[in-house]
Formats: C-alpha cells, structure tokens, sequence
C-alpha cells in the first residue's frame, strides 16, 4: 500500500545521490598509496608548524588579567595607548563584533588591578557592561596541567574502547592515528590563526575525539563488515554519508561562530571546524587508503574476502 | 496507511520518546533552568591552598569558608573542593566589579590567626571553640563574647597573672618570620607605647611581634638593596613599607620574596602598621582574667564614636573570629566576573545560536537529500534531544554554564551525524526485490547501531575521565556531553530510527 508514495519521491533524492557519489568518486578512483603520502605530509608540516608557532596559552592557562566592556566601539591601538598611559602598565587591546553588540577585551599583564582598568575606561564608555577575571601562573599551571593529562587520558580511552570494538590492529591503529592527526592539525592551524590554548579550546580538541570516530568508525565499519557491496562501492556509500555528516556539522558551528560573543563558544566553535576539516582528509583519504591497502593485501593473502 | 501510522505510535521506542518529551517539558515548566555563573553572573574564584592537604582538613577550609561567607551577607554561595589543592568558590547576584574584587580579598584576608599576648602566642585560630553573637550597647560601646579551648586558656592564665591593662593583641596573617624596612615615623610609632592599651609598661607592639613572630624591623635611611639583604639573613622574606618602590625590583631581581605595602592616600601611620600585621586590638585585659585562673569564656570589647562604627568593629571581629580557624592559608589563584546583564545577553544569544544551528541542520539535510520527510524529522529529533537534556538538567539543578552548552551542542552534533547514518542505511540498496530488502535492511539498521554504540562508547570513556578527574570548568562540559550521548543511543536514535522507517517507506 505504501509503494506509490514511496516509489514516487527517491528519485529526486535518488539522482542527488548519485551526483554526489559522482562528485566523490575522484576520492575512490585515487591509489591507495597517495591517499597515505599526502594526508602523512599534511600531518608532518602540521607538526613542523607546531615546533615552530605553538599556539599562545590563554590566560586561564598561563595567567594575566582580561577585563571585557561590551558595547564599546573603539579603535583598538588607540584605546591601548589611552589606558597603558592613564595606568601606566603596557595593556593589549582586541576588538570583537556579534550580531548583537561589539566589544574589547582588554588583556594586561598579571598583578595589574582590573578595576583601574575599568574605572579609565568607565570615563570614556560610562555606558558599556563590564567583566574581569584574572588568573595566577600558578593556577594556569595547574590547568595546564590537567588539561594535559585530560587530553591524554581522553586519547588512551578512546584508543581501547576503539579496539575493543574491532580487535584489529592496523584498523584500531588507523583511527586512533587519525584522531591524533586531527587533534595536531586543529592546534596547527590554532597557532596560524592566533587562537589561544585555553580551556575552552581544549574542551574542543576533545569533542573532536568523538566527532572523529564518529567517521571513522563508519568507514572502518563500512569497509570491513561490508558483505554486499565491492570496497569501492562500500567506500563511496560511506563517504557520501560521511560528507553530509561533516556538511552539516560544519554549518551549525558556523552559525554557532557567527551568532555567539562569548569568547567560549567562538573559540569552541572555530577549533572544532579546524578538526571537522581535517578529520575530512584523515578519515576519507587516509584511513580509506590504509584500509583499501590492508583489504586488498588480506585478498592476496587468500584471506576472507 | 492507518496501520502503520497506528503501528508507528504504538512502538514503544516512540512511545519512550514521548514520555520524555513530556516529562521534560513539564520538569522545565515547574522547575526552571539554573545557569551558572558565566550566564546569570556573579563572580567565581579559584583558591589555592599554601600546600596540598588531606581531605579532613580540606573540609574545615570549605566550611569555613562557606560560614565566612554568609556572615557578610551573601547569599547563593557555593564552595567546592576540587582535589587536594584548589576550591572553588561561586557567588551569584554579585553585579558589580568593585563587589567582586570585595569577595576576594574577603577570602584572600581569611587566614591563620594567632592570639597573643607580651610576645607570646598562646592560641591560633584552631583554639576558638565558639564564636557568640555580638552586642551593641546604647553608648557605641560593644562586645564580641567567645570561647578558647583549655590549653589556651591556661596558658594565658598564667601569663596575664597580674597585668591588668596589658595589650591583647590578635593576629590574622601576621608576615611571620620577616624582615620589615618601614620609614622612620612608623618605626617609631611602634616602638612606643601607642600600641600599649592601658600599660605603658608593657613591651612594644615591636619587642612584641619580633618575640613572637620573629618579625625585625628596621627603619629605613636609605640602605642599599645589599645592605637590606644582609639585615634579612635568615628570614623567610622582606616586607617594604611605604619606602621606594625601586627596592621592591632590586630585590625581586635577587631573587628574594618579597612584599610591597605602599601607604594608601592619606593613611596614617597607625592605620598603616595595623594592616600590614593584620593586626586587630590591641584590646585591653580586664582585671577579671589576671587572677591565674583559666578561664575558657571571654569577651572582646571595644567601644565607637557612633553605632554604625560600633557594629562595623564589632562584626568585623566576629567575622575574623569565627573564621580565623581556617587550617592553611588560601590564595585567590583565579576570579572571573560576569555582570548579570551580560549573562542575560549569552543567555539569548545561545538561544539565538542553538536555534540557528538547527535551522542550519535542517537545510543543510534538505539540501543533502531533497527530502522534507527527512530533514524534519532530523532537526526535530536534535530539537527534541536538546529539550530532553534541558529537561533532565533543570530536574537535577545543574547549573548550566557555557561549558556545559557546549556538551549539549557537541551531543547533538553527534547525535546528527549518527541520524545521518541510520539515513544513509535505510536508503542503501533499493534496487533489491523487498524480501530481500527486509532483511538486508535489518543487517543495515545493525551495521547502523554498530557505528552508534561504538562512537557513543568511545565518547563516554573519554569523557568519563574529565568528569572523575577535576579539570576546572571542564567538568560541565563532560556531565553533559555524556548525558547526551545517552540520551541519544537509549531515547532518541531508536525513535528516530523507527520514525525514519516509516517515513521512508521501509516497514
């Protein structure tokens, strides 16, 4: 009974489909061995970057005093130089819009009191809303450290429940090597664009572990389980899948960036569209290549494909 | 088609859905959100302690806290221990900067306080039993009664024996074992009898503090960094007094701790020496206790040109009283304000956000598939998911702070992402017969829930160790994450599923 209207509508959603199965398939067509180099390559330059420009620490992790006015317009070099010369200590000032209203913070070092920064502000922007928090280095150390070890200990659980899951090493190896690929590469491009290390971020970096195996346990899945359907078939199913997971994902946290002022949720925003985009190559160029590489070594090798 | 819309309503994986669904909407009704400090303002501190300490001790400093803070007034404070070093200290309803920093320093001035008397300290804060409300009198006069425990009341029996009038002076973080270099008047002031109260005869506030405390101090005349340096041979650091700040660099720069007190405008010399030792008193000692007799009951009494006066000393020493038995010191390590305006704004901006992200959701799934019949029930489902923790969040009151928003977007990121597999599954494999599409499709739904469980496990075991281990603000983030993802795999990707069948035309 439900046939007609069943039958009537796929097929438009049918033919976008197949377009877009079309539009990947370059992916599926490429070799196995370059679908490894190149997200490798991508991975090493991200580490040299980090060796090279690690993102700075926030100063919930580092330490200092931020006191931010909402609804100020203002010119940021000129209103540091205003309050460094009313306070007499070097401040640094960052402008920021969201739909709703602008603002500056304004960062200064550790020790200087946020309420004379306040107060010369307040004589120029008597109308703006303001907030401080201040941070000891020592407290920063010690967030430092805990947001290490939460990243390590988040990345260790991940990496059992993963094998647990397959008891496989080369796949196992695969996901947990993209993930960190994905983690390396968001913090690269952190430092490229300026973003701090805070806690925020690192908040970030570990949704990015969940948003990681979400895409790669279905490849890995897809192409390992597949019983129907040829690997380059079972490939390009997943990565339409996974194209539409990643397109949408990447739309809400755009409008999250767009639409939010807190410096939290931009931040959170902006880190995890670093990883969704390189969670894109790793999963879908990468990882497919090391298990199109080890599928078609198990068939050689007589195995049960 | 009546069946199976019947069929549909009746599957308990909707009916499960609906009832939570409900459940939440009623719970948010009757019990709203809380938020916490970073959206409804208010100000959060992290305090450190001096050194790691045990858990017994770590509740006398929490509790302490917590009543120090209620006798200023202040209400919904929460104070939280976070493993052996850091609490955690939110206050709501603070809504302005000047208050906040007010809260600080009330926690940053609570420290280890001393009793002592003719340079000797006969009881530390850890002596107070019990602190008695305080009394005005109808001549400004007041009084704080109180009780020491036994051991300081003996001691003091026997060394007050015969000194009617003497100084009583107590101590709240007095700079122990230092250096002090303080301009000459100040030297001055307290090597005379102007700390004495009723006995000239009595030892100086400095022969006092250098005995028990063993506390120099030098007056100042101009002595080079080095010079300073040699007089503090042994002590634990310098301690500058309203002299040039350029001493303060030079001995940073020789690695030395030290402590700058400038003069506050307009501050004289008493004011001046009385907070850089914490000191209150000194209070005279009534004929009552110089008999040699301990006594365990005893009272503080002062007196104030007016009332309001009277009850700011009074209450004052209640305060530090009462609070003085804090075990080890506390340093404010970190403090962050928000103005209640501003939460209001985050508040409907996340609202704006988290309603955007969904119209986004949809379109994006329409643009992916054509296909209203899927992008709705998508977005419905993540708007249902979202309802669902909110619902569950406001009946266990947890406070919500943007950590904690972001969780709940990262479950329902995932939760999206996982409605897309289950999508792209049930579509796969339409050219086969029906029969065989019926099983294949069971094996498809499996393969689905396989990729489900296996990420919802992945994300809960790594979350789970941000939510035993303390990592700040990071906690929230993980409750709700992992609440979410729950929610997910057990209400609401089965009901998608079934939804999606039915809607899909695969039964």
């Amino acid at each position: 009974m439900s046939k007609p209207k069943s039958k009537a509508k796929p097929t438009a959603g049918d033919a976008v489909r197949a377009k877009k199965q079309e539009k990947l398939s370059f992916l599926a067509r490429m070799e196995y061995r370059k679908m490894i180099m190149y997200p490798l390559v991508v991975f090493v330059i991200a580490l040299i970057l980090l060796a090279v420009n690690f993102p700075t620490l926030g100063i919930d992790l580092r330490g200092g005093v931020v006191v931010t006015a909402y609804g100020v317009n203002a010119n940021p070099d000129e209103l540091a130089k205003y309050i460094s010369d009313k306070i007499g200590v070097d401040v640094r000032v960052e402008s920021f819009t969201g739909v709703e209203t602008s603002g500056v913070r304004v960062y200064a070092p550790i020790g200087t009191d946020p309420l004379r920064i306040i107060d010369a502000m307040k004589e120029k922007y008597p109308g703006a809303e303001y907030t401080h928090s201040e941070v000891q280095p020592t407290f920063g150390e010690i967030a430092q450290q805990q947001g290490i070890r939460a990243l390590a200990f988040a990345f260790l659980a991940m990496a059992v429940v993963v094998f647990l899951f397959f008891r496989n090493l080369v796949p196992s190896l695969t996901i947990i090597f993209s993930a960190l690929s994905d983690m390396t590469i968001a913090v690269a491009l952190m430092g490229i664009f300026g973003i701090e290390l805070t806690t925020a971020t690192i908040a970030a970096l570990l949704m990015l572990i969940g948003y990681t195996v979400d895409s790669n346990i279905l490849l890995t899945t897809k192409l390992l389980k597949r019983k129907e359907d040829s690997i380059d078939k079972a490939y390009l199913s997943a990565v339409s899948t996974g194209f539409t997971m990643s397109t949408t994902t990447l739309g809400a946290l755009l409008i999250l960036w767009i639409i939010s002022t807190s410096q939290t949720i931009d931040n959170i925003a902006i880190v995890l569209i670093f990883g969704l985009l390189a969670d894109f190559m790793n999963t879908w160029v990468l990882n497919a290549g090391v298990l199109k590489w080890y599928l078609t070594r198990e068939a050689v090798r007589g195995g049960k494909a | 088609m009546k069946r199976r819309t019947k069929k549909l309503l009746l599957n308990w994986r909707i009916i499960l859905l609906t009832l939570f669904l409900i459940g939440s909407i009623v719970t948010l009704a009757v019990r709203p959100l809380t938020f916490g400090i970073d959206i409804s303002g208010g100000v959060a501190l992290v305090a450190q302690t001096e050194h790691p300490v045990d858990t017994k001790t770590m509740q006398l400093v929490t509790d302490s806290l917590q009543k120090r803070l209620n006798t200023l007034g202040l209400r919904d404070i929460t104070v939280e221990a976070q493993g052996d070093q850091i609490v955690l200290i939110k206050v709501a309803n603070v809504t302005s900067p000047e208050e906040a920093n007010q809260i600080k320093s009330v926690i940053e001035s609570q420290g280890v306080f001393y009793m002592e008397f003719a340079g000797t300290v006969f009881g530390t804060g850890n002596d107070v039993e019990y602190v008695g409300i305080y009394k005005i009198n109808p001549d400004n006069s007041w009084s704080v009664p109180f009780r020491i425990s036994k051991s300081a009341a003996e001691k003091f029996a026997e060394l007050a024996k015969g000194k009617a009038g003497w100084p009583v002076d107590m101590f709240l973080d007095p700079p122990v074992n230092s250096l002090m270099i303080v301009p000459e008047s100040v030297y001055k002031t307290m090597n005379s009898s102007e700390f004495n109260a009723n006995a000239p005869e009595a030892p100086t506030l400095l022969e006092r503090i250098t005995k028990a405390f063993n506390i120099s101090v030098v007056a100042y005349a101009n002595q080079s960094a080095d010079e300073i340096v040699k007089l503090a041979q042994g002590k634990g650091r310098i301690v500058l007094v309203d002299v040039p700040g350029e001493l303060q660099t030079q001995l940073e720069a020789m690695n030395i701790t030290v402590r700058y007190v400038p003069r506050a405008q307009g501050e004289s010399d008493h004011a001046l020496i009385v907070r850089v030792l914490g000191l209150y008193g000194p209070y005279s000692l009534g004929e009552g206790l110089t008999v040699g007799e301990p006594q365990q009951d005893v009272q503080i009494t002062g007196s104030a040109p007016d009332r309001l006066t009277a009850e700011q000393e009074a209450s004052t020493i209640y305060t530090v009283l009462k609070s003085g038995s804090l075990p080890v010191k506390l340093n404010v390590v970190g403090m962050e304000f928000i103005s209640p305006r501003l939460g209001e704004g985050f508040r409907t901006q996340a609202l704006y956000a988290g309603i955007g992200a969904l119209i986004t959701v949809l379109l994006i799934v329409y643009f992916h598939y054509r296909k209203w019949r899927i992008a709705i029930p998508v977005a419905s489902t993540s708007l249902f998911e979202a309802i669902i923790i909110l619902g569950f969040a406001a009946l266990i009151r947890w406070n919500l702070d943007l950590p904690s928003i972001a969780g709940i977007i990262a479950a329902i990121g995932t939760g999206v992402d996982q409605q897309i597999v289950i999508t792209d599954e049930l579509l796969g494999g339409e050219k086969t017969t029906r029969i065989s599409r019926r099983s294949s499709m069971l094996k498809r739904m499996g393969r689905a829930f396989f990729v489900i469980f296996a990420s919802a496990a992945t994300t809960i075991a790594a979350m789970s160790f941000l939510l035993v281990y303390f990592v700040g603000t990071l906690k929230g983030f993980a409750f709700t994450t992992i609440l979410g993802v729950l929610i997910g795999i057990l209400i609401t990707r089965p009901a998608y599923a079934e939804i999606a069948k039915y809607l899909l035309g695969e039964d």
